[in-house]
């Protein structure tokens, strides 16, 4: 019974992420763009925590759907969200030439996993309780991959200060 | 573990990459794109889970976190060099800011 | 008395590194003093080094000494090392010597120019090069000395560099010299290979080559190269008269004294290595007599004072040729140093002259000097009688003692005999030639309106006087070293170096002696007659055999030939090459490099559209591709 709950969960999960997905791709206007974004984000999180990421999926939720979506937002509110007709002038050799990039990877993947992957992939680890849970996630930050915790707070203090930067400059018309 | 096996994710995870890939190659508008690109990394957070559960090892999530605070800092600066191209007055399409062209 | 050679070596190079390193800070004459105060070094050092050969008895008289091993290349081992002996000692006397006297004129003579330090510093870098090239103790060493020497030469010749003539003349003593120089090389090389080193105590053993073998012939033929380019002997000697273009103590120094000397010095030398291929050695006798016809000549037709003395220089080095030619080792080196006396002293009074009438030095417009410069006069006539050979001044007892040597050696010896007793009659006839016209009748107006009158300050600095007067004294006494039915001095002084062929005795010897005097009285008589009363009789015989003027004129034509058979097809297959080869091939396709390269990266920069969607079309596309790869190749 658990076990087909969670098979339903999860089809529902990644069929609402493969259409947002394409949504946001699809919409011409921006703003509807970052609500698919929205749910998008929403059922990863799900998708997570079916992983046992319980961790990921809050800060998922927090940090994305969070912040960096608020902040597109932000920006589209800002600017006044223009909208482009990406399908205006037909199919050019770029759309074509995209659609057979994309494709030919997403193909490509499913291939091999579908010919490698075979046995090595049937049968998961056996994994303890504490498993993607804050407490495991601070042992390992604090602990093995403590230079990775300290380079992404560098990373987001130059990603901070860039940002004031860029929205500072005074453009040139207006400089006195 | 419960549901389908890692095949599946894998497959879901490809599936969003290249829907993220096709936005990136196909909108015009940088705000689009940037959203597109958001996709991407976030069909490979769902691959480094999917893996990092399969073979129980914590460093996947970690690996998965630290991507999600780069692609924030990521969202930042593009959003912010979105924010200073506007001020130009320049029409928010790639196709027109092509002033490095060799 | 090693240390004494050694210091004597050095002192030069020290003075040159004192001059150049102090520069501007040591005034132009105290330059001078720097290089003439280190010839005098040398010299005492010299004289010690002599004093104490003196001592010794002559087996013993001959010490080597190394400093250090300059060159060690597998098993060659080259030292620099001096050799201190009898010849050796005999070259540094008169190289310092004489060389200091000169130095000390300079610096009366090149009072005023304004690169005075420079020529100081080169004067004494060619003492330094001199008295490397002899007290050498192995034959490296010398080539070293050598080249340094020719390379003094050229910076002397063309020291007053603005001058277009002097840089050729610089140029093509330069590129005579490395011809010799060249030949010298190869010499060297086959001693290489066939004794495994250069040092004299090596290379002089009997048993180098077999006599008259073609190894030793050519070694011989090398070297004789060598000297016939140092010593501008024909038929390498037109750089000589050019090279007056330098300052007069320059030609008095190298191109009389000294450098042209270095020639009979190597053959003096090697002298083992000549008696090994006797008709090489036969064959420097042969030239230098051609030499001497030819030179004399040439002498009687020239307008400038310099290269009539350079002419008589060339001449007289004939001689010394004929004498080691023909084995008279010590009556070539006797004449050497007689006539580094006398030679000196014709430059040195020509360039009192020459001073005297603000740097004119076309005879034409000199005469009657005689009553505005006495001094200069008597002491020019001093040497002209010396070179002439009249007794009993310098010249005379050394010409004679080659002389003697010639008429005792056979029938190539009596050859050479005829044609260097003629010679003495050529050399009486265009000295006297030169005396009579610069110096005799009547004061000529270009001279009468430069040359001052003998009121107020002498004819010229003392520091340009007193080394005239002491050559004139050694001009004078000087040949009493050697004297025919007397004693030999340089022959015994040089004896455990060279054996010296005897001169004849008795009959033959006076004849000899009697015959070369009434023949350079006679060529003095004639040039009196001639020019001493302006006969006409110059202009008459040029007007009958006017091929003949031109052909003197023309210096035999010397000149004009090695232009037509060197430097025209040089010159012309350089031109050829720069068209044909240069431009096409070079230049050319240089330029095609550049343009090919722009327009190859102007195509390549359509990549760069500027439009991020190409960009990133190229990565996804990339990504597929070698995701295919991947998956194809595992």
């Amino acid at each position: 019974m658990e076990e087909f709950l969670v098979w339903v969960v999860w089809v529902l999960a990644a069929a609402a992420l493969l259409s947002s997905g394409i949504a946001v791709v699809l919409f011409s206007n921006p703003f509807f763009s970052a609500l698919a974004l929205i749910v998008n984000l929403a059922s990863l999180a799900v998708l997570y925590l079916i992983l046992a990421a319980e961790f990921v999926a809050a800060a998922q939720v927090l940090v994305y759907a969070g912040a960096i979506v608020v902040m597109f937002l932000f920006v589209i509110a800002y600017l006044g969200g223009r909208a482009d007709a990406p399908w205006a002038g037909g199919p050019t050799l770029q759309s074509v030439a995209a659609i057979v990039a994309a494709g030919a990877i997403a193909v490509e993947v499913v291939v091999v996993v579908a010919l490698k992957a075979g046995d090595r992939l049937a049968n998961a680890a056996e994994i303890p309780a504490t498993f993607g849970s804050p407490s495991e996630i601070g042992r390992l930050f604090l602990g093995p991959h403590l230079l990775a915790f300290e380079v992404t707070s560098i990373v987001l203090l130059v990603a901070a200060v860039g940002g004031v930067i860029l929205g500072t400059a005074v453009p040139r018309e207006r400089r006195g | 573990m419960a549901g389908p096996s890692v095949a599946a994710y894998l497959v879901v995870s490809v599936l969003l990459f290249a829907t993220g890939a096709f936005g990136v190659l196909i909108r015009r508008s940088p705000l689009i794109i940037l959203l597109a690109l958001e996709i991407m990394l976030n069909a490979g957070n769902l691959a480094l889970l999917a893996f990092s559960r399969h073979a129980g090892n914590g460093d996947g999530q970690i690996f998965a976190l630290t991507v999600m605070v780069v692609a924030a800092a990521e969202a930042v600066v593009g959003l912010g060099l979105i924010v200073a191209v506007s001020r130009q007055r320049v029409e928010l399409d790639v196709d027109r800011l092509t002033s490095l062209r060799g | 008395m090693i240390p004494a050679a050694w210091i004597a070596l050095f002192a030069p190079l020290g003075g040159v590194l004192v001059i150049t390193l102090l520069g501007q800070r040591i005034s132009r004459f105290q330059a001078g003093l720097v290089a003439s105060g280190s010839t005098l070094v040398s010299f005492v050092c010299s004289l010690i080094a002599f004093l104490a050969l003196l001592d010794e008895s002559p087996a013993e008289r001959i010490h080597y000494s190394t400093l250090w091993t300059w060159l060690s290349a597998g098993d060659l081992q080259f030292g620099a090392e001096i050799l201190v002996d009898p010849l050796s000692v005999f070259m540094m006397l008169v190289v310092s010597g004489v060389g200091f006297l000169i130095l000390s004129y300079a610096v009366g003579y090149m009072h005023g120019d304004p690169e005075e330090r420079r020529y100081h510093a080169y004067k004494a870098l060619f003492v330094f090069s001199m008295l490397l090239l002899v007290q050498s103790g192995n034959l490296l060493l010398l080539l070293a000395g050598w080249g340094l020497v020719g390379l003094s030469s050229y910076l002397l010749i063309n020291y007053w560099h603005i001058r277009a003539t002097a840089v050729a003349a610089g140029k093509k003593a330069f590129v005579m010299n490395a011809i010799g120089d060249a030949t010298f090389a190869l010499a060297l090389f086959l001693l290489i290979q066939r004794a495994g080193s250069l040092d004299f105590r090596v290379v002089f053993q009997e048993g180098v080559a077999e006599k008259s073998s073609t190894v030793a012939v050519l070694i011989a033929l090398g070297l004789l190269g060598g000297a016939v380019a140092k010593s501008a002997q024909i038929p390498l000697h037109t750089w000589l008269p050019d090279a007056m273009e330098g300052p007069t103590p320059v030609s008095a120094l190298i191109h009389a004294a000294t450098m042209v000397t270095a020639g009979v010095y190597l053959i003096a030398r090697t002298h083992v290595l000549f008696e090994l291929a006797p008709d090489i050695q036969h064959l420097a006798g042969i030239l230098g007599a051609i030499t001497i016809l030819v030179a004399g000549l040439i002498a009687l037709v020239q307008t400038d004072i310099k290269r009539v003395i350079a002419y008589s220089t060339m001449s007289q080095i004939g001689y010394m040729f004929v004498a080691v030619g023909l084995g008279a080792y010590g009556a070539g080196l006797f004449h050497l140093m007689t006539h580094a006396f006398f030679k000196a002293l014709l430059f040195m009074a020509a360039g009192i002259v020459i001073h005297a009438l603000s740097d004119e030095q076309d005879i034409r417009r000199m005469g009657g000097l005689a009553r505005r410069l006495p001094f200069t006069y008597r002491t020019f006539l001093v040497g002209a009688l010396a070179l002439a050979a009249v007794p009993p001044f310098a010249g005379f007892f050394s010409k004679d003692s080659i002389l003697g040597s010639a008429a005792n050696a056979g029938t190539l010896g009596w050859a050479l005999w005829g044609v260097a007793a003629f010679g003495a009659f050529l050399t009486a006839l265009y000295t006297f030639r030169l005396l009579f016209i610069v110096f005799g009748g009547e004061l000529s107006a270009f001279a009468r309106e430069h040359a001052p009158a003998l009121s107020h300050h002498g004819e010229a600095a003392f520091s340009m006087l007193w080394p005239v007067g002491v050559l004139t004294i050694l001009s004078a006494v000087g040949g009493f070293l050697q004297v025919p039915w007397g004693w030999a001095l340089v022959d015994d002084w040089l004896h455990p170096v060279v054996e010296s062929a005897e001169e004849a005795t008795g009959l033959t010897l006076a004849f000899s002696v009697v015959a070369t005097t009434a023949l350079a009285l006679a060529g003095i008589a004639l040039a009196w007659r001639i020019w001493a009363r302006a006969d006409p009789l110059p202009s008459r015989l040029r007007r009958r055999y006017p091929w003949a003027a031109r052909t003197l004129e023309e210096k035999f034509y010397f000149d004009a030939a090695y232009d037509r058979a060197f430097y025209e097809p040089a010159s012309r297959s350089a031109a050829l090459a720069l068209q044909y080869v240069e431009q096409p091939l070079f230049l050319r396709s240089l330029g095609e490099l550049g343009r090919g390269v722009r327009s190859l990266s102007g195509r390549l920069s359509a990549v760069q559209t500027g439009s991020v969607r190409s960009y990133a079309l190229a990565l996804g596309a990339g990504a597929a591709v070698i995701a295919l790869v991947f998956l194809i190749v595992s």
